[in-house]
């Protein structure tokens, strides 16, 4: 048997074997799924539409239930080649389900048919839905009867066409070039104009007139293009709406026609302040397709790299946070720091934000010759600071005041929302990747995972500080532990592959030119990997039809369900406390629109 | 030295594309000032560079990011780069207080009109660098949703190759557009003289480090730090 039939084996018996698809059969009859065998992971099942709604609600009041909808988006199936056991379809919509008792993952899949792109719109089970719906209607055209505002949330309201389709073209360059003339640039700003009413809005109440005021698209504490239009009482914000797809760079149809390979560069762009943190998961995905195993040099490497990237990330965010409330020296602080993170970043990777440095089955290269003592030195240097921050900032009680008890939500309420990562563990609730599902090699490691205790403004802050204090703990660990050995698997899919070995066989130079120039080719089959990544979780969820580019590549942030949680925190909150709110969620729009 | 001279025509159609304002080379205006009237020549010469002196060296720039290519700008704002050096540290928030506006980032065509909104109100004299990729050109990024290159519908004074480019390059390209404002003639007050703003036609930087780069023959190997 080889590597490749044992692992669709396992796949197999992963998702057959999982105890929900009983529990599903025994309430709805064995007939009523089609159970496709994938490497996600999980079981994935093709439910019919009509059944949706009520498996939905099944699914989310069993004895452990499925409390989160992670993610739902649709792949055009037209084109595919390899559909077998699987229901005929032109469209598919999928479901990802989460529990966190059962500590695992399930997906719905609903097949759609060209003629009749409807379904029933599920934000009555979870709220959640009312986004991922918007960017299905508005990248492949489907209906959601029932949604409660069913329009564009990516591309511009004046719009043409569904960008995801396949006969809907990739680049810039098969358009016309873009002008923008005087009369065209009226009638753009004039469609972005809020109309309050279609949005369900009064405008007066009985004793007030409400004011409409337009937050972004460029706000000095937006975090980038964002806009969020505020209904107002005086200073309180009745209600709000959050208006995103100001960044959408088509990250999604881009996998579609770069190589496996030439791909990696445009993940690092995604969480723009996560650097490497974000080739963690598409790699791993890469690999399960490709049914390689990664040597522990590598995984260890991985996990170094990432985790200094996290702090990264997290001093930013720290920076930012305290400027949004009106601190302006922490982010002199906290960008020093970050320069001698980049001192040990740059070193081993060669770049500083963007470094693109996993490969398929390793990394980029091996650690250079001194990487220990600049590791150590960024750690002694680290410790000391962070005991700092918190002592200067986070005991501040102007900062206290301006967070404490603000913005607080609870675990259900971010279960209904999707939230994750540190904003979900703010509200008290440990769930930690790394250490739930690890990957990479986490279990080998010893860390903490804070949690908070209010879940409000102040408690994400803390989040952050702490987990700078763990990241440094593990990083101390690689520095201890590096094991040796190769940083690049031994497998003829690995790319490129060993530069040593081409450079002596003919067979690997082959395989060298043929990646570099045309890109691996993976067997056609699904795979799926989430992480622990700086902001919240996130995962690809890649699609390969056997070819040198992925089908459909599935890119799910956890921004975007912490952007679209705004409201229902906020509403009834005061302005200033949506500014500390919008500070303390840690996100970049990148990891919003893609 | 060569330059360009604009003018903005105030009953332009609408349906004019932007970047407003017809262009065309022309040569330096002082020059045929020099000849007429050596004094006034002089007084004029005097007058602009006492002008561009300040204006260059209190370049304020505008809060404005659009994506990845801003964190490396504002990296240039903090204390490891210090833009204060370059007087251009006074960041603001409102663009009518703006000298300079920085497009770092991606040029979506949904930012795209506001980008120009944002551009329109602010007042002159105003200059905008292309900071990175994306916005010289659309980078990587050739894909529906990007405007490729922000100068397809803004002037742009400076482009900074990179993806992203260094805050050190974010510099450097604030020093390329001093050097450029140092050689602009713009009229001295909306009621002396020519009403045009003639720009200076700059080397371009790849031709005049052409020779170095090439004569580079040894790289560092990265396996060492
Ligand atoms: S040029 Fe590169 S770093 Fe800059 S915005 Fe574009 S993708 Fe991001």
């Amino acid at each position: 048997m080889t590597t490749d039939t044992a692992l669709s084996n396992t796949s197999r018996a992963a998702g057959e074997h999982d105890p929900v698809v009983d529990e599903l059969r025994s309430r709805f009859g064995a007939e009523a799924f089609t159970l496709q065998p994938t490497l996600t992971g999980m079981p994935v099942v093709w439910v019919a539409r009509e059944q949706l709604l009520e498996v939905l609600q099944f699914l989310r009041s069993l004895a452990r239930p499925y409390v989160m909808l992670y993610d739902l988006h649709g792949i055009d199936e037209r084109l595919r080649v390899h559909r077998e056991e699987q229901p005929p379809a032109d469209f598919t919509v999928f479901y990802q389900l989460m529990s966190f008792d059962r500590n695992s993952d399930l997906m719905l899949k609903v097949a759609l048919h060209e003629a009749d792109l409807r379904l029933p719109t599920i934000t009555g089970i979870f709220p959640n839905a009312n986004w991922y719906e918007r960017e299905v209607f508005d990248m492949f055209g489907i209906d959601f009867a029932g949604h409660p505002h069913l329009t564009r949330v990516l591309m511009p309201p004046t719009w043409n066409g569904h960008p995801l389709r396949k006969d809907y073209p990739a680049r810039a360059t098969e358009f016309d070039p873009y002008t923008l003339t005087m009369e065209g640039q009226d009638k753009e700003q004039e469609a972005l104009r809020f109309d309050p009413e279609s949005w369900g809005m009064q405008r007066h109440s009985e004793e007030t007139d409400f004011m409409f005021l337009n937050l972004g698209p460029n706000h000095p504490s937006a975090h980038g293009v964002f806009r969020v239009v505020l209904q107002l009482d005086g200073e309180e914000v009745v209600d709000c709406v959050p208006d995103i797809g100001y960044h959408h760079r088509g990250a999604e149809k881009m996998a579609e026609r770069q190589s496996w390979h030439s791909y990696i560069p445009y993940t690092d762009r995604i969480d723009y302040t996560g650097g490497v943190m974000n080739n963690f998961p598409y790699v791993m995905a890469v690999e399960k397709l490709a049914g390689i195993t990664v040597t522990p040099r590598a995984q260890m490497i991985r996990v170094m790299m990432a985790e200094m990237f996290r702090i990264n990330s997290h001093l930013l965010f720290l920076g930012t946070y305290l400027q949004d409330l009106g601190a302006m020296t922490p982010v002199f602080y906290t960008f020093s720091d970050r320069q001698k993170a980049y001192n040990v970043i740059e070193a081993v990777t060669g770049f500083r934000m963007h470094p693109a440095w996993f490969r398929i089955g390793g990394v980029a290269h091996d650690l250079p010759q001194g990487w220990d003592r600049l590791v150590r030195e960024f750690i002694d240097w680290m410790n000391p600071r962070l005991d700092e921050y918190e002592r200067a900032m986070m005991d501040n009680s102007l900062v206290r005041e301006r967070t404490v008890d603000v913005a607080a939500f609870s675990t259900q309420n971010a279960f209904d929302w999707g939230v994750t990562g540190p904003n979900l563990r703010a509200t008290g609730y440990q769930y930690d990747l790394r250490k739930a599902r690890p990957y990479s090699g986490y279990e080998q490691f010893d860390f903490d995972v804070p949690v908070g205790t209010n879940g409000d403004a102040f408690d994400r802050g803390m989040m952050r500080l702490e987990e700078m204090r763990q990241s440094v703990r593990i990083i101390k660990q690689c520095l201890e532990n590096m094991p040796g050995g190769d940083y690049k698997a031994d497998h003829p899919l690995t790319t490129p592959p060993p530069r040593e070995k081409m450079l002596k066989h003919i067979e690997t130079l082959i395989t060298h030119f043929l990646q570099v120039s045309w890109g691996p080719v993976l067997k056609p089959n699904e795979s799926f990997q989430m992480i622990e990544a700086t902001k919240g979780l996130n995962s690809y969820y890649l699609t390969s039809d056997g070819n040198t580019m992925s089908y459909r590549t599935r890119i799910r942030t956890p921004s975007y369900p912490h952007l679209q949680h705004i409201p229902s925190v906020m509403n009834g909150g005061f302005v200033p406390d949506l500014i500390a709110h919008l500070g303390s969620i840690d996100f970049v729009m990148a990891d919003v629109d893609r | 030295m060569q330059y360009k001279l604009t003018r903005i025509d105030p009953n332009t159609p609408e349906q004019t594309r932007y970047p407003l304002g017809r262009e065309r080379g022309v040569e330096d205006p002082m020059d045929k000032h020099v000849h007429r009237n050596v004094f006034t020549g002089k007084l004029a010469d005097i007058m602009n560079s006492a002008v561009n002196w300040g204006r260059k060296n209190s370049i304020w720039p505008y809060n404005f990011g659009l994506s990845c290519c801003y964190v490396e700008m504002t990296t240039a704002f903090t204390a490891p780069h210090d833009i204060a050096r370059f007087g251009s540290e006074v960041l603001r928030a409102s663009p009518r207080q703006a000298d300079l506006m920085v497009i770092s980032g991606t040029c979506f065509i949904k930012m795209a009109p506001i980008i120009q909104q944002l551009y329109d109100q602010m007042l002159e004299p105003k200059w905008v660098i292309s900071m990175g990729s994306c916005s010289n050109s659309g980078g990587m990024y050739d894909i529906y949703s990007v405007v490729q290159g922000v100068d397809k519908f803004l002037p742009v004074d400076v482009y900074i190759p990179g993806c992203p480019p260094r805050p050190e390059a974010f510099l450097q390209g604030l020093q390329l557009l001093q050097d450029s404002i140092q050689q602009e003639r713009r009229p001295l007050s909306w009621v002396v003289g020519d009403q045009g703003v003639y720009q200076a036609e700059m080397p371009s930087q790849r031709e005049r480090h052409r020779d170095d780069r090439i004569a580079v023959k040894e790289l560092r190997t990265p396996d060492q730090v």
